[in-house]
């Protein structure tokens, strides 16, 4: 159990944290020759240049696709790599068998450990493989056909019942999935493809330099970070994060990166005391970093993060400005000189304060301001539609539209899995009739957050008193793990919630709610689920 | 069936679908990463997007699932895979605290 909770610390949210760990000999340890010494036993060292062992050679995957497959050879068949090897092999792997950033494209948010993404994938592939598994955990795969037919067989032999579960058992599934679904994948997502020729081609940009960074993280809000990275060795490097929240509080911290594929980042760094990761990808210019950080132990509680290395504007908060209204407004970004511009209507009455990377503005935006978004300009950099003027708000939209937490703790090993919330807010747009496709998107508002049961099973279970409570940022905590006797039958405290977040605007008052289902405790964890 | 009466919580709500397509559909809709949609019947969510049918509280039956490896992503398959993960634990709904996560990149 011990080793378990060190395990838990250490991977429990990124294997590839030790990555950054790696002393500098270890990236050059030749990938090919510790196959080689440690692999062979098993695979074949066919001598053929272009697929020179026997399975291995016919994939591609992310890093934190290749450190399961590993993991999963030292676990399951008994294969010995020591860690600083296994380091060494994951590098090597991804950098020679990885994917193009354009590969990874909309499917990132299983690798940066997004939570509550809703998923759906061809109807073949979500009922064959996405039962059990995320659809973008196989769309990050590339592989021959006959690989993939290979992987069919390995279900069937490491997990029999597969065939037996619902939605298999009424049909063919074994002939499906060999058939139909393999050749499928086998074309969707080919071992060879034009874009990993190109990248491979292409040259990649070193991420060394001064880097300002904006983010989000559900505990403090936005925040804006000078970022300064050293390279220590090839693909290796230092950073320090310095930084404030928009309460004004100090954010500060240091950690180290390891950079994938000529662009995967990711990155162990100790932010104001706390264990985080950045799982980020690198524009093809080297210039741009974009993706989420979020808590080594509790991978929910993360956000957003941009950071730019060139003259650019990354952040406007708020996001928007009522006709009439007088407010103060922060735009952010990377080397911000010269004058602000604000669009038609919108009028800086003065500059409070600026540097280099952050500027807070008092604006006005008169009453007759028509409505709709405004490109912001400082000097030569500008953002486009990135302040919206609006008449009122017309409606809000909670986000994540779909969520899940989990119970846990109580005296046991697991712990809780949180939830968090956002309000959108909306102004009607022309035609004056909020939720119709000409609706101006203001931005992320302050709400007031409150839970009720979702159905009359959940009122009539009284979920609301055993499943959680949320707090004033819109962090939903749920209950304890375990059988609960004060329930009926025992049941766990799980719950059927909608969480209402309510926006104040002005003399308005608008509520829109979303589903959370408080659930049970998951048994595995997985770097990609 | 039209003589008989639903007697309990889950069969009124299989009353309330009209098809097996319907269920179908709606277990389609149902895919939060992370979640499994198996849902006979179901680990974190039922069929019918709830949790009224679920096996209550979980861990009365949580062997019935590892050894029959119904849930391979949710609870360690002891068929296979991590044949000694509850070797200690021969109650889970006594000694529920004592079972751990398991990490396949261990």
């Amino acid at each position: 159990m011990k080793k378990n909770k060190i395990t838990r610390a250490l991977l429990g949210a990124g294997a590839l944290t030790l990555m950054s760990l790696s002393p500098a000999q270890a990236q050059d340890a030749d990938g090919a020759s510790i196959i080689r010494e440690r692999c062979t036993a098993c695979h074949i060292d066919s001598g053929d240049a272009d697929k020179p062992f026997s399975r291995i050679s016919e994939q591609r995957k992310t890093p934190e696709g290749w450190m399961m497959t590993i993991s999963r050879m030292q676990k399951l068949r008994g294969a010995v790599i020591p860690a600083d090897e296994k380091r060494a092999l994951v590098k090597y792997l991804a950098d020679n068998q990885g994917l193009a950033p354009a590969e990874t494209e909309g499917l990132r948010y299983v690798l940066e450990k997004e939570p509550n993404v809703l998923e759906s994938f061809d109807p073949l592939i979500q009922e064959t493989c996405v039962r059990c598994h995320s659809g973008a955990r196989i769309a990050l795969q590339r592989r021959t056909e006959e690989e993939w037919k290979w992987l069919v067989h390995f279900h069937m032999g490491q997990q029999p019942t597969a065939e037996l579960h619902a939605g298999a058992r009424d049909r063919d599934w074994f002939g499906i999935a060999l058939n139909q679904v393999a050749p499928k994948l086998g074309q969707d997502y080919a071992l060879n493809t034009q874009q990993w020729s190109q990248w491979q081609a292409a040259t990649k940009q070193p991420l060394n330099g001064s880097w300002a960074m904006s983010g989000f993280l559900p505990q403090k809000g936005n925040f804006n970070a000078d970022v300064v990275v050293t390279q220590t060795d090839k693909d290796h490097y230092e950073l320090t994060l310095n930084g404030q929240y928009e309460d004004g509080s100090k954010l500060s911290g240091s950690g180290k990166a390891v950079v994938y594929t000529g662009y995967e980042w990711r990155a162990s760094v100790t932010v104001d005391g706390v264990k985080m990761r950045q799982v980020l990808a690198a524009s093809a210019d080297g210039k741009t970093l974009t993706g989420r950080m979020f808590e080594r132990d509790a991978d929910v509680m993360g956000g957003p993060v941009t950071a730019v290395k060139a003259n650019a504007i990354t952040k406007i908060s708020p996001s928007y400005i009522k006709q009439g209204e007088r407010k103060l407004i922060t735009i952010s970004g990377n080397q911000l000189k010269g004058s602000v511009a604000l669009g038609s209507g919108v009028k800086v009455i003065r500059v409070e304060s600026r540097d280099n990377n952050h500027l807070t503005v008092l604006v006005e935006a008169s009453r007759s301001a028509a409505v709709g978004s405004r490109n912001v300009q400082v000097g030569k950099t500008s953002s486009k539609a990135a302040l919206a003027v609006y008449d009122q708000l017309a409606r809000v939209e909670i986000t994540p539209v779909e969520s899940i937490a989990r119970v846990g703790g109580g005296g046991g090993l697991i712990p809780k899995q949180k939830s968090w919330y956002r309000a959108v807010g909306y102004a009607a747009g022309q035609d004056g009739k909020p939720g119709t496709a000409d609706d101006l998107r203001l931005g992320y508002m302050p709400a007031t957050w409150s839970l009720k049961p979702f159905d009359e099973i959940a009122e009539h279970d009284d979920d609301i008193r055993y499943a959680g409570t949320i707090d004033s940022r819109g962090i939903f905590t749920p209950g304890d793990a375990g059988p609960n006797p004060d329930r009926k039958m025992s049941t766990n405290n799980v719950g059927n919630l909608a969480v209402v977040g309510t926006v104040q605007d002005g003399q308005q008052t608008v509520s829109a709610q979303t589903h959370l289902l408080v659930t049970v405790q998951k048994f595995v964890q997985a770097l990609i689920d | 069936m039209k003589h008989l009466k639903s007697f309990n919580k889950k069969a009124k709500m299989l009353d309330r679908t009209v098809s097996p397509e319907q269920v179908e559909d709606v277990v389609a809709m149902q895919s939060i990463v992370g979640c499994t949609s198996v849902n006979d019947p179901g680990w974190e969510v039922d069929p019918f997007g709830g949790l009224g049918s679920l096996c209550q509280p979980m861990e009365a039956d949580l062997y019935g699932c590892a050894d029959a490896c119904w849930w391979p992503a949710q609870v360690p398959d002891t068929m296979s895979s991590h044949p000694n993960w509850s070797q200690d634990v021969v109650k889970a709904d006594e000694d529920w605290r004592k079972l751990d996560s398991i990490f396949p990149e261990e």
